[in-house]
């Protein structure tokens, strides 16, 4: 223990408003908390106005439509977003002041833009709305597609459609058991309960016939690992052959950083444009395209400031909610919605000020880590309860760890064929393969590089049971973190089933590291056990 | 008083009273308690229905 690296304690000098322990809220009778956090007057009234907006400015104006409540009734999976308001009290725990108002901000904007693309899938959709001229305009993409291949499509003209993000990805977040299904109709007909998870989960949708139908083509990615592939298969047959909707498959190099992949990569990108332009019938507009390339670069320009404050005694904008957010605009989004960018700037400024001030999310900052691996969508809450109960800092994840570099963003011929190969690099580098995938490089080297750089003394190391990619590395960080002095914290979980991990139980691997290994006693004793096995 | 003069009274009444309804369901948290009775039943629904397993 004596070699291990330390770092200096850094004590909050302001008293927290409202209640001081949040544990008593969460109920062992009720699936959900007992009732709201105070916050004191002005933050709880500014919690209130959110909820009313998510309540009713979003929620509610989404189920008057009767499409909607037609497709509401249609999809087991529509289920869980009757929790939405549950799953945005999961990343507020304790929050007040900026960090309260950045989680609000940035989540409700990536909750509003979940609910347009079921909105948008129930439209187009065969067996709901059945706008067939809008369907016949939409190109459906993976949950864990980067999207560069239609920036240069007007979005008003053709339609992006990630139909597995509102089918699978979010709805594990809010409603914890709700994948579960699908996970049993996938091992009911022969897929080994040993693959992640995710693809399992978006295999058992496609056999269960729960994926909305539409669009007139589809585009998959070889996203991250075999299970992925193999989910891939089984919805691309499913999507051709009873649906009639052909699909494309872009095979994106994994070793990302060789230069000598980047032709093919480039090759298929092109590949994918022209296999959009030829079913959907829309045509690559090249004004559209540097459009969304500079809203990329503000958005890479603000993350990279964002992380710059994260590696200050002050971090502002960190947890899920900075993962969740980079997966949607980074990803998902990717230049194409001029919003974004007016939030990017609005939420930077909202942590230079909380940074100014010197804003903490708890009493006390013990330990500053680095989160790496992928984190559970069930327990999505573990980093902000992590800070609260241990004074441990989440200064950034592994999936927020993405481009950095900035992209031709004017238009001139030689721009052109740099895009094709800008493109070529953000497909590549897309979330979870730039680390998961590339060599031991950027999973292990590039790790101990932001240990350095963020001053982090401890990883806490999400070990995805199902997931051979990160799975094959356990001995080689456990050799170089201890070599480093860097406490590494495993901490086991399945991804998107509660069943093999419960959430106390990943919680208490962490009870326990801080206890027999940190000798320390938690900040705050009443969340160090609580009892949300059951709830939603 | 005048008819006119009622209906700013009237507004923040009204106001007020929308304002309480929804902060205290937004206090103790009565639109998930809600959800959690709404959930089971809509299980058993989504249970009911057929399915076209493909694989």
């Amino acid at each position: 223990m004596s070699n291990m690296k330390t770092v200096e304690v850094v004590y909050n000098t302001r008293e927290r408003a409202g209640e001081k322990s949040p544990g008593k809220i969460y109920s062992e009778k009720l699936k959900v908390r007992r009732r709201r956090e105070w916050r004191g007057l002005k933050d709880t009234l500014f919690d209130y106005s959110r909820w009313c907006y998510l309540m009713f400015g979003v929620l509610g104006k989404f189920i008057l439509n009767p499409r909607n409540v037609k497709g509401f009734l249609r999809y087991r999976w529509m289920m869980s977003y009757l929790f939405v308001p549950h799953g945005m009290d999961k990343f507020t725990i304790g929050l007040r002041d900026e960090a309260l108002r950045i989680t609000h901000y940035a989540m409700n904007y990536v909750i509003a833009d979940v609910t347009q693309a079921i909105h948008n899938c129930f439209r187009g959709d065969r067996r709901v709305g059945n706008d067939v001229a809008y369907s016949e305009k939409c190109c459906i993409t993976d949950e864990n597609s980067m999207v560069p291949f239609v920036m240069g499509f007007d979005k008003e003209k053709m339609h992006t459609i990630l139909r597995e993000v509102p089918t699978m990805f979010a709805s594990n977040i809010f409603h914890q058991f709700n994948v579960m299904h699908y996970l049993d109709v996938a091992q009911q007909n022969g897929i080994p309960g040993d693959v992640c998870p995710m693809p399992e989960a978006e295999a058992g949708v496609s056999m269960d016939d729960d994926f909305c139908v539409l669009g007139a083509c589809a585009v998959q990615n070889n996203t991250t690992c075999d299970g992925s592939l193999m989910g891939n298969g089984i919805i691309a047959k499913r999507l051709e052959k009873q649906y009639g909707i052909p699909t494309y498959q872009l095979a994106t190099p994994l070793r990302h950083q060789e230069e000598d992949v980047i032709d093919y990569a480039v090759e298929q990108i092109k590949g994918a444009i022209a296999f959009i332009e030829e079913h959907t019938g829309e045509k690559w507009e090249w004004p559209v395209y540097f459009e969304a390339a500079r809203r990329v670069n503000v958005a890479t320009r603000c993350r990279n400031a964002q992380l710059e404050i994260n590696s200050t005694p002050y971090p502002q904008f960190f947890g899920a909610v900075f993962s969740l957010y980079n997966d949607t605009n980074y990803m998902g989004n990717a230049g194409r919605d001029p919003y974004f960018e007016v939030l990017d700037k609005k939420l930077l400024k909202l942590a230079e000020q909380g940074y100014k001030e010197k804003r903490m999310y708890a009493k006390e900052y013990r330990h500053r880590a680095i989160v790496w691996g992928v984190q559970p969508q069930y327990v999505i809450d573990m980093l902000y309860w992590m800070v609260q109960c241990w004074g441990v800092v989440p200064l950034v994840d592994m999936l927020s760890v993405i481009n950095k570099d900035m992209i031709a963003e004017t238009d001139t011929p030689e721009n052109r064929e740099q895009a094709f190969r800008d493109m070529a690099m953000l497909n590549m580098q897309m979330i979870m393969r730039n680390h998961t995938h590339g060599g031991y490089k950027v999973l292990v080297d590039e790790l101990w590089d932001l240990c350095e750089k963020m001053n982090a003394d401890v990883v806490m190391m999400w070990e995805h049971m199902s997931c051979k990619a990160l799975n094959g590395m356990h001995g080689m960080f456990e050799e170089q973190g201890r070599e480093r002095g860097i406490h590494i914290m495993w901490v086991n979980h399945d991804l998107c089933d509660p069943r093999v991990f419960t959430r106390s139980a990943i919680r208490d691997q962490v009870n326990r590291y801080m206890r027999t290994v940190m000798r320390e006693e938690p900040l705050d004793p009443s969340l160090e056990h609580i009892p949300d096995d059951e709830a939603y | 008083m005048s008819k006119f003069a009622k209906i700013p009274l009237m507004i923040a009444g009204v106001g007020a009273g929308l304002f309480v309804g929804t902060f205290t369901m937004y206090m103790f948290n009565l639109d998930m308690k809600m959800m959690t009775l709404v959930a089971p039943l809509l299980e058993k629904w989504y249970d009911s229905r057929e399915h076209d397993f493909y694989l």
